[in-house]
């Protein structure tokens, strides 16, 4: 896996220096390089004009660049006092900090794992700071933060940069980069691509910058697809209101027609996977209630959802195949859940079925003894295949085409139009806002677990779904 | 939830029993099963309180041996060879020797021990292999050097050793100091130092162990180096105790699993980074004292094994239920 291909960055000191791109464009990648986790394969990271070879996160703090990341570094069993040891802070220091940020109660008796994850990382960020680092490296450090933290760690920010030190600063929240960092720097494919005065840097510019030769792709691609959205009145076949976990997802309501393929698209850490699992059965709701195919449903567990003909496709595709068994089998695993009288299992019918689902999704055989041999691509054919083979009536997928080929892709795109066609509907996040127009009949962006947009997809062009997953007002009006 | 709710601090009391909770119900189990004992014997008193520690010796070495590198987030299958192993090689030497000749042999025994161990954690660490799977192959590397050193049950040990070790006639006192020695010579700087704390941050969340500067590799040898130590010190006793050396490996195997049951009672977590010592001493103690007052009941000693195998279960599951329950209402 290439994350990062080529990267040139320069913080100053005494600046706060921005970092933002879509997912997987290589931000967390460069700071776990820059912060010693990670070994780079090429280039040089200079520290104050030296040339610099991390060999571990000890190493390079002890350069003075120090990272904060989204899972605190404390060892959940010990004391915040004995974490304090293992990183050799000086007590007084951390004490010093913690009244910067306002977190004077902390007793540092208490065990880290008791202690909720937010002011966790408040304790790291003040940890941090008490070694005076040269280098601040937070990352999505306000991402599911309470505001009045967020506040505290932007005024600590500032602080920070007044004693002479510099930030990189990584958000996908556009309006607060702006408004604390002095310059932003936009990677794109594991590459930056602009580098931006804050001050003059219009969001639109930025959004851009995110998307580059992409938008102009997303056009350019045939659209292979023809839609059927004239069809969607039919009767629901899922209906969700009012969907809270009491933490991720907000009140979230939807209702999917039969034959509609229906996106759901956000940023990272938005709700969309908590949501997924209260879907599949896999977690449980706090409030809300899901109706599939008319009846009500609140499932305790997978096997519930599936009887009412919810079935899920976990992005993982390591979570939902049996990598050491062959094709046949993880194809046909979900008839085991009722086999035929007294427990038997029809040979001759599973052979058909798996024959067909071969068949149709064009499942490349040559390494069918074990799933794991496949080809990503034909792993995720086989993940899907399974329902075909099992029978479901709404099919939900994670970000199914995410890391296989354009062939692939498309095949799939083609599967989710013809399952619409004969009247069973699919509900799929994606983090790849481009194949929204290629697959389905509307989309809707997630936002910090709610649902703040809602689009045909027709109208659904890449610059407005970034920018409205990335929580802009104004972008949201103008859809609307 | 808002930010000051959020960070309201337990008492320090409160606190402080909960970290403990779990040895202190060991411990009370220990002194009901005590009472209970000694209220089966017409007249407890010292020579029933040495034998009940001189017997154990071996195995609460063993159980703190274990301890150590399960809290460092592994586990030692080898640790009931390492014993036999040493059990074998000092018996085999300390023959015929007088108590200075003995204790040099002890020293020799202990080191070889300590290295072997810190091995075993260079292998480990260096091959990315499980734990489970290193141990258990170096269990039968130890169990086949023992019988080669010693094929038959034989062997000895200077008298003064013996008393040395276990106390003569019924002084108890020795085993208890020989038992306490490596907990405040070797334990106790060590849970207190940087070096310690790193062996419970490896346990409990390598991530943030490694971000936070900590060297897994050294941390793997240290934490099995005492192990190794600590299995040295129960072959050791085990010499004492017998006055010779048994190179059978049903020995070996009996003890490392007697190990992982005491350390489980005494309220190490299996998954790293939980526990201390002292609860499976303790722990070690209960498991001894069960057939012991089955057998005063007048009960077939063979259901002693069964009773103790069901108290382990049972205090397994109570603890899980109730770090559940306070899991669900922090």
């Amino acid at each position: 896996m290439v994350a990062l291909r080529s990267v040139d960055l320069a913080v100053a000191p005494g600046e706060i220096h921005g970092l933002v791109g879509a997912n997987g464009a290589g931000k967390s990648t460069l700071v776990k390089v820059l912060s010693g986790v990670t070994r780079p394969d090429a280039g040089v990271v200079e520290v104050d004009g030296q040339a610099r070879r991390f060999r571990s996160p000890a190493h390079a703090r002890a350069a003075g660049l120090a990272p904060v990341f989204q899972d605190p570094a404390f060892a959940p069993d010990l004391t915040v006092a004995e974490n304090l040891r293992l990183t050799g802070t000086v007590p007084a220091a951390f004490r010093r900090r913690l009244a910067q940020l306002e977190l004077d109660g902390v007793e540092l008796g208490e065990q880290a794992g008791a202690l909720p994850l937010p002011l966790l990382r408040m304790l790291d960020l003040a940890r941090v700071l008490a070694h005076d680092p040269a280098l601040l490296l937070l990352d999505e450090i306000t991402a599911a933060l309470p505001a009045d933290y967020a506040d505290r760690v932007f005024v600590v920010i500032r602080q920070a940069r007044d004693e002479g030190r510099s930030v990189l600063f990584i958000s996908h929240r556009l309006l607060e980069v702006q408004e604390i960092c002095d310059r932003v720097t936009v990677l794109r494919d594991g590459r930056n691509v602009d580098t931006l005065v804050s001050a003059d840097a219009k969001e639109q510019r930025i959004v851009a910058a995110m998307l580059g030769e992409r938008a102009a792709l997303a056009v350019t691609e045939p659209r292979q697809v023809a839609h059927a959205s004239q069809a969607v009145a039919g009767e629901p076949a899922l209906e969700v209101r009012g969907l809270s976990d009491g933490h991720r997802v907000k009140d979230v309501s939807l209702t999917l027609a039969r034959g509609e393929v229906l996106a759901i698209t956000g940023l990272e850490g938005q709700g969309q996977d908590e949501l997924f699992d209260i879907l599949a059965g896999d977690r449980p709701a706090a409030s809300g209630e899901v109706v599939a195919g008319g009846r009500r449903l609140a499932a305790r567990h997978p096997h519930e959802a599936i009887r009412h003909g919810l079935t899920l496709v976990p992005s993982d595709r390591w979570q939902a195949l049996l990598p050491q068994r062959s094709v046949r089998e993880n194809l046909a695993i979900a008839n085991y859940n009722a086999p035929g009288r007294w427990g038997w299992i029809n040979a001759d019918r599973e052979r058909r079925q798996v024959a067909e689902a071969i068949a149709r999704l064009s499942i490349d055989t040559r390494a069918q003894a074990q799933a794991k041999r496949l080809s990503g691509g034909n792993q995720q054919k086989v993940a899907i295949g399974r329902w075909l083979v099992g029978g479901f009536s709404t099919l939900l997928c994670f970000d199914p085409t995410r890391g296989i080929d354009v062939g692939t892709k498309h095949q799939i795109y083609d599967l989710f139009r013809e399952l619409a066609a004969a009247g069973k509907s699919v509900l799929m996040f994606t983090s790849e806002l481009r194949e929204v127009p290629l697959a389905c009949d509307r989309v809707l962006v997630l936002y910090g677990g709610r649902i703040v947009a809602e689009l045909p997809a027709a109208e659904a062009d890449e610059a407005t779904l970034l920018s409205s997953a990335h929580g802009l007002a104004d972008a949201l009006t103008e859809a609307g | 939830m808002t930010a000051q709710a959020a960070i309201r601090p337990l008492g320090p009391t409160r606190r402080l029993a909960r970290r403990h909770a779990w040895t202190a119900a060991v411990v009370a189990f220990f002194a009901v099963l005590l009472a209970w004992s000694a209220s089966q014997t017409r007249n407890f008193g010292a020579f029933e309180l040495q034998t009940l520690l001189a017997s154990t010796l071996p195995l609460a070495y063993l159980a703190m041996a274990q301890s150590v590198v399960v809290i460092g987030g592994g586990i030692d299958l080898s640790v009931g060879s390492m014993m036999v192993l040493v059990n074998c090689l000092s018996a085999r030497l300390m023959e015929g020797t007088d108590l200075g000749g003995s204790l040099l042999v002890a020293a020799g025994c202990l080191a070889l021990a300590a290295a072997l161990g810190a091995l075993t954690g260079l292998v480990i660490t260096v091959s990315k292999v499980p734990d489970i799977i290193v141990t258990l192959a170096t269990s039968f590397v130890w169990g086949g050097v023992a019988l080669f050193i010693l094929p038959t049950p034989g062997g000895g040990t200077s008298e003064g050793f013996s008393a040395l070790v276990l106390g003569s006639g019924s002084a108890w006192w020795p085993a208890l100091l020989c038992l306490l020695a490596p907990l405040l010579l070797v334990w106790a700087p060590l849970r207190r130092s940087r070096a310690g704390i790193a062996i419970y941050a490896l346990g409990s969340s390598r991530d943030a162990a490694y971000l936070s500067g900590v060297d897994p590799l050294r941390t793997k040898v240290v934490a099995y180096a005492v192990a190794g130590l600590l299995a040295g010190l129960a072959g050791l006793a085990t010499t004492a105790f017998t006055v010779g050396g048994s190179p059978q490996s049903t020995i070996a195997m009996n003890a490392t699993l007697n190990s992982v049951a005491a350390i489980v009672l005494g309220g190490v977590a299996l998954s790293g980074g939980v526990g201390g010592l002292i609860g499976p001493v303790f722990a070690v103690w209960c498991l001894y004292l069960i057939p012991n007052i089955m057998l005063g009941l007048g009960v077939d000693p063979s259901y002693g094994e069964v009773v103790k195998g069901v108290v382990v279960v049972l205090v397994v599951l109570a603890g899980g239920l109730l770090r559940a329950r306070r899991n669900r209402a922090p």
